[in-house]
């Protein structure tokens, strides 16, 4: 797991308590990356693409991304990273409430690696946040490269 | 507009009737008018030539009376110079003529006060002359020529002849007088008659004119309101289309707010039910600890906290949880009928009596459990439609009748459908607890149901069924009675036409 110690998990939640579920159930299933929160895309996007210490200039990352924000649409995001060469490499993982077929394709589409839908029902989602863990565990994530 | 024009349409058609009947009751009266004069002048034709014939055979009479007279007068005088007997024999014949040819004239004349006048004055002097004549025949006979031509010059200075012949002449005149006036008497009938002929003949004209103008500017009215009607007819069409669109627009509009609602509605309940989980836990671990520490120092805990960890919070956390799954199931509800509108509808000929036995097959169970019975009326009327909605709306409809049976009585519920024009009508007919004549709209309300609550439900399957009666372009309505039953009737068309409108792209919630 040493390797993936150094992978950060930049998570773009606008919902606190989805958030705070999704983290405390992550810890729960063992994974101890560091994650950065957002609760809006603008934010978001500013640490993706400039920050120091964001994934365009150091470090691998994996992005949990949903998809309603309050100042954008998280296929924007999800665009804009895919479009991104220094980016493009990076996983997203949608995490979202919208379970619309034609979304999930349009996700799929646009270049993302996982969708997940956010069941209601608590259990189903602590289990499902909890194999999301078992499989951040296991992703292997791309080193940033200068090209 | 439509029913303005309809109106004034009929209006005029009435004015046209009227003006029509008028015109052929002109032109028969004007006919009868020209019948009655032809009648009439013929009447009078006939009356004056009698009239005629009548004065010429007065005239005659009077010729002959005069002709008589002057044969007497010549035969007289012959038999005065010659003595001879064929001369007294032809005045006799003469004078025995003349008295019935006065008579007739007298009769003839009867009713014209002049002529009696002068067949009066020529009486005397007939009388006077044929005595002189007697007279002197009389004595010529007896040989007393002399006495005769004494007598006979004395009498021709008396100049009763000129007399006679004056008076002759007069009623002569008199007659041609009454001829003249009668020929234009004659005239005149002649005129009125070309009068009365003339003023028909224009009437007539006059009329078939009017008639024949009405009837070219009814005909081109009637062009007139068609090529409207036509134009209505299109316009109407594009008006029926822009409500088409309206409608569809609001419906998208209303089915997309839903998607939208039901979504965001989602993600409070997810921490809701989220954090009341970890709650649970909590709580789990608090009860866990007053349990020790009951065990270990009784002394430290309260009631209050015994209670609040044991009861208190376990039943909050039960209620949460009850709620926010209710809340669930109806948030699913709405994203369940919203999606109902979205979904894309793939017509397909359908047996609809193959698809209600497949359904009874599929709760005969239940049916035997209820001991009721299902009958599907052969044969039912087939359709061209969306397999999957059609099977949603019976089957709802269906399994709804099994749920509400009433179990005092054996359940029949009767399922049947036929034509109606370019609709087909189906009827699901039970005689369960019915429902009461205020819920009859009720009914089909999301969330909304009717009558006693002991059967498990939500209140969304009619109105998902409504949904779907709308969205393959029918109608679906009930009739029931409390405690007799209901009969639930679909009208779909016989063969589903998409929308006119391209149902606008999808957007994500």
């Amino acid at each position: 797991m040493s390797d993936h110690q150094s992978v950060s998990i930049v998570m773009i939640e606008d919902d606190e308590g989805h958030a705070r579920l999704i983290e405390k159930n992550i810890r729960r299933a063992g994974i101890l990356n560091a994650i950065t929160h957002f609760t809006d895309g603008t934010t978001a996007l500013d640490y993706l693409f400039n920050h120091a210490d964001g994934p365009a200039r150091s470090g691998p990352a994996l992005v949990l991304l949903d998809l309603n924000l309050p100042d954008m649409s998280g296929t924007d995001i999800l665009a804009r990273i895919k479009s991104t060469a220094a980016l493009k490499r990076t996983p997203v993982v949608v995490l979202t409430t919208t379970d619309d077929k034609v979304e999930i394709q349009r996700c799929y589409d646009l270049g993302c690696n996982v969708y997940i839908t956010k069941p209601v029902n608590y259990e189903s989602f602590a289990q499902a946040i909890r194999q999301l863990g078992l499989f951040l565990s296991v992703i292997q994530v791309p080193e940033i490269e200068d090209d | 507009m439509m029913r303005r024009v309809l109106r004034v349409f009929g209006a005029s058609d009435r004015a046209i009737g009227r003006l029509l009947i008028t015109c052929m009751t002109v032109g028969f009266i004007a006919l009868l008018a020209a019948g009655v004069a032809a009648v009439w002048t013929t009447v009078r034709n006939q009356s004056h030539t009698d009239m005629v014939n009548h004065t010429y055979t007065v005239k005659l009479a009077i010729a002959h009376t005069q002709t008589l007279i002057e044969q007497g007068e010549t035969a007289r005088r012959g038999f005065l110079l010659t003595g001879d007997g064929d001369y007294r024999h032809n005045h006799d014949i003469a004078a025995s003529e003349t008295w019935p040819q006065l008579a007739r004239i007298a009769r003839l004349t009867a009713d014209n006060p002049v002529q009696r006048r002068n067949v009066a004055v020529l009486r005397p002097l007939v009388s006077d002359l044929f005595g002189h004549r007697v007279h002197t025949i009389a004595l010529v006979a007896a040989g007393k020529s002399n006495d005769a031509l004494r007598d006979f010059t004395a009498e021709k200075t008396a100049r009763r002849m000129y007399h006679i012949r004056a008076v002759l002449k007069t009623m002569g005149d008199e007659e041609t007088r009454l001829l003249a006036l009668r020929d234009s008497e004659q005239r005149n009938t002649v005129r009125a008659f070309y009068g009365v002929l003339a003023l028909a003949g224009l009437l007539l004209v006059l009329v078939a004119f009017l008639s024949i103008a009405t009837v070219l500017r009814y005909t081109r009215d009637l062009g007139a309101s068609r090529d409207q009607l036509r134009d209505f007819a299109g316009s109407l069409e594009d008006l029926v289309a822009a409500r088409t669109v309206d409608l569809t627009r609001a419906n998208e509009e209303v089915q997309r707010f839903a998607y939208i609602v039901s979504h965001d509605l989602r993600s409070p309940l997810v921490n809701v039910m989220g954090f009341t989980a970890e709650l649970e836990t909590a709580t789990a671990t608090i009860s866990e600890l007053i349990d020790r520490a009951e065990a270990e120092a009784p002394g430290i805990v309260t009631e209050d906290a015994r209670l609040a960890a044991r009861e208190d919070l376990p039943e909050a956390i039960g209620f949460i949880r009850t709620s926010t799954q209710k809340m669930d199931r109806l948030i699913n509800a709405i994203l369940k009928l919203s999606r109902q509108g979205r979904r894309v509808i793939t017509p397909e000929p359908l047996d609809t009596a193959a698809l209600a036995v497949t359904i009874r097959d599929s709760l005969q169970h239940l049916l035997d459990d209820r001991g009721a019975e299902l009958i599907v009326e052969q044969p039912m009327v087939g359709i061209v439609n969306d397999r999957l909605a059609v099977e949603q709306i019976f089957s709802n409809l269906i399994e709804n009748a099994v749920k509400y049976l009433d179990p005092k009585r054996p359940g029949r519920i009767v399922v049947r459908g036929r034509r109606e024009g370019v609709r087909a009508v189906f009827e699901i007919e039970d005689n369960g607890r019915g429902i009461a004549a205020s819920d009859h709209t009720r009914i089909f309300d999301l969330f909304r149901r009717s009558g006693t609550q002991d059967q498990p439900g939500e209140g969304i399957g009619l109105a998902h069924v409504r949904a779907l009666a709308y969205r393959l372009g029918g109608t679906i309505d009930v009739s029931s009675e409390l405690g007799r039953g209901s009969t639930f009737r679909v009208n779909l068309p016989l063969a589903y036409v998409e929308p006119k409108t391209k149902r606008s792209e999808r957007e994500p919630a």
